[in-house]
């Protein structure tokens, strides 16, 4: 079973977003890493994440071992923030259109920041850190979805599968 | 090498939001925005617990998490895997980071949402670097060298009034503020005084700060720095709590209605609070924590400064100079509270407590036997002041008297004759009223 994201949760996903993937190692430590970009299945209901091989070693390894995935997409303008879990996270074939996703991803994440007042020296980190020399896409199916905007509300879930 | 905690403080800062990581008991892991990674020392840090979240809870049950932390100006990215320790829910770092927490909420649109519940302590047991190759950020102008600048500035002040100003002009050229304020503890302990002002319309000499109120009286309480990176609304945390209403009994604070960035630093000699330095910007993330750092050494000698200057040797006696020609005009309308010791002056308020009992003592003393000349040494054997047997802050009482008569009665005048000695110069005739 799986939760059908909403269009505007679909759109928000693949906007300029920050997404950081979590997983559980073998031995029990939680591990986190850096996404650069989101692709959403057409459906609605699968969501591909794109990482660094290097960077996110550690999250890879420990899907390997459990497929437990935590995702959170947090847009700095407004700070809302949407955090999904799933059981079932997997990698898939990359392919050229996570490539060019990618790509687009780190410019609008990078324009975004830009925009914010983060200075260029930020934007320009961000855009070396983000190459898609060694990208690998996670595809997942969520089955839990909250709501993690700062505040009261916070955990909020918005959808169960 | 493996990066060190203290290399990771401008990460530390808010600029950048950090994550952190954690796992229950099942194995399920979840990710989360922290809203504050607080530096302890070089092996701990502390996350501000504000609502019960799944991250509290899952290390509530197992203790271990990972925070993603990220350096402005580069974007180089450090994972620190943390064990969480204890909850603090009172005591300095408790209190420095609800005060950060009120700028970091505003800056969320959460003010007055986000209330600090606890100071989360986790020991830090690794660091990595994930983009070693990746340049650093530009290397933040030079506290240090910023310091040093700011503390030769004050090594020839000949006197307490002059260090005072010294102290905060310093502060421009040294460390680029253009808005401060010193206040000293007054003898009760319970309340901070204004001594100087930098860059402010009102000088707001005299105004006072309970301690434990404000963003300054917070950090004379508990002793500690408190550094605001961000405007917040929170009324709990700005200098000024309230504005003096027409006629009350009490000179506002004369400081920016939104300041950006804030720091209040205590004056601490030999483990006693002297008073606070207080700059703020209208610009964000005006004061990067190398800068507290720095201020913090730069108000433990100004501290040391201020502490000496009273016990240099006051000369005997009051000097003997001609009298002026009698005040002459409208007399001037003095009126005494004895319940504060304060004094308004043609029904607009002057000064309150030891600096308004110098005052009228000086006036009667005038009007009794019509002597003008005075010296510090009686003045502290005078049982008519409320002075305290040691520690008794004349001199900086005297000071804020001078500068409140020079900018709201210049026709009362206090100068300074000697070492010690000043004189009384009226330009008008007094007419003298105590309240019952």
């Amino acid at each position: 079973m799986s939760v059908q994201l909403t269009v505007e949760q679909s759109v928000f996903l693949q906007g300029p977003v920050s997404i950081n993937v979590a997983a559980t190692r073998h031995d029990g430590w939680p591990c986190v890493c850096r996404a650069q970009g989101c692709m959403v299945a057409h459906d609605r209901r699968t969501i591909t994440v794109l990482l660094s091989a290097r960077r996110g070693h550690a999250v890879l390894d420990a899907l390997d071992t459990s497929s437990s995935i935590a995702a959170v997409f947090s847009r700095p303008a407004t700070h809302a923030t949407l955090q999904f879990k799933s059981r079932h996270a997997a990698r898939v074939v990359l392919k050229a259109a996570h490539r060019a996703c990618a790509t687009r991803y780190a410019q609008a994440f990078a324009g975004e920041l830009v925009t914010l007042g983060y200075g260029p020296e930020l934007g320009q980190g961000l855009i070396a850190i983000m190459t898609t020399g060694d990208l690998i896409a996670l595809r997942f199916v969520p089955e839990i979805v909250f709501d993690q905007t700062p505040g009261p509300a916070a955990g909020q879930v918005l959808a169960t599968a | 090498m493996k990066p060190t905690l203290d290399a990771l403080r401008p990460c530390l800062d808010g600029a950048i939001p950090s994550i952190i990581a954690t796992c229950a008991l099942d194995g399920t892991p979840n990710v989360a925005y922290a809203s504050q990674v607080h530096y302890v020392d070089a092996q701990h840090v502390a996350l501000s617990y504000q609502f019960f979240s799944k991250t509290r809870e899952n290390v509530l049950a197992h203790p271990y998490a990972q925070a993603q932390v990220i350096e402005p100006g580069s974007f180089r990215h450090f994972r620190l895997r943390l064990q969480y320790l204890r909850t603090e829910t009172g005591g300095p770092l408790f209190e420095y980071m609800k005060a950060q927490l009120a700028g970091i909420a505003a800056q969320t649109g959460m003010d007055k949402v986000f209330v600090l519940q606890g100071a989360d302590i986790y020991r830090v047991l690794d660091i990595e670097a994930v983009d070693p190759d990746l340049p650093p950020a530009p290397p933040l102008p030079d506290a240090l060298l910023n310091l040093r600048h700011a503390l030769e500035l004050l090594d020839d002040a000949v006197d307490l009034s002059e260090l005072a100003d010294r102290a905060l002009a310093a502060l421009t050229p040294g460390f680029g503020i253009r808005h401060a304020l010193l206040l000293m503890l007054d003898e009760t302990g319970d309340a901070l005084y204004t001594l100087a002002s930098l860059g402010y319309t009102d000088s707001g000499i005299g105004a006072e700060v309970k301690v434990g109120e404000g963003l300054i009286g917070v950090s004379a309480r508990e002793k500690i720095p408190v550094r605001i990176n961000y405007r917040t609304g929170d009324y709990n945390y700005q200098a000024a709590i309230r504005a003096a209403s027409p006629g009350e009994a009490r000179i506002p604070l004369p400081v920016l209605a939104e300041p950006h960035s804030q720091i209040a630093v205590p004056l601490i000699r030999a483990g006693q609070l002297v008073g606070v330095l207080y700059a703020e910007s209208e610009h964000d993330a005006c004061f990067n924590h190398a800068d507290e750092d720095a201020l913090v050494v730069y108000a433990r000698h100004l501290a040391t400064l201020v502490s000496q200057a009273p016990s240099e040797q006051d000369d005997a006696e009051p000097a003997h100079t001609k009298a002026n020609a009698l005040p002459s005009g409208t007399p001037l309308r003095v009126r005494y509270f004895p319940v504060d010791h304060s004094i308004f002056i043609d029904n607009d308020y002057l000064i309150k407590g030891v600096a308004g009992s110098i005052l009228w003592t000086l006036l009667n003393e005038y009007v009794a036997s019509g002597r003008l000349d005075f010296c510090n040494r009686e003045l502290r054997r005078d049982p008519r002041l409320p002075l305290p047997d040691f520690g008794d802050n004349l001199e900086t009482r005297l000071i804020l008297l001078q500068r409140r008569l020079a900018e709201r009665c210049p026709a009362i005048a206090l100068e300074k004759t000697g070492r010690g000695r000043f004189r009384l110069v009226l330009a008008r005739p007094l007419t003298l009223n105590a309240a019952g």
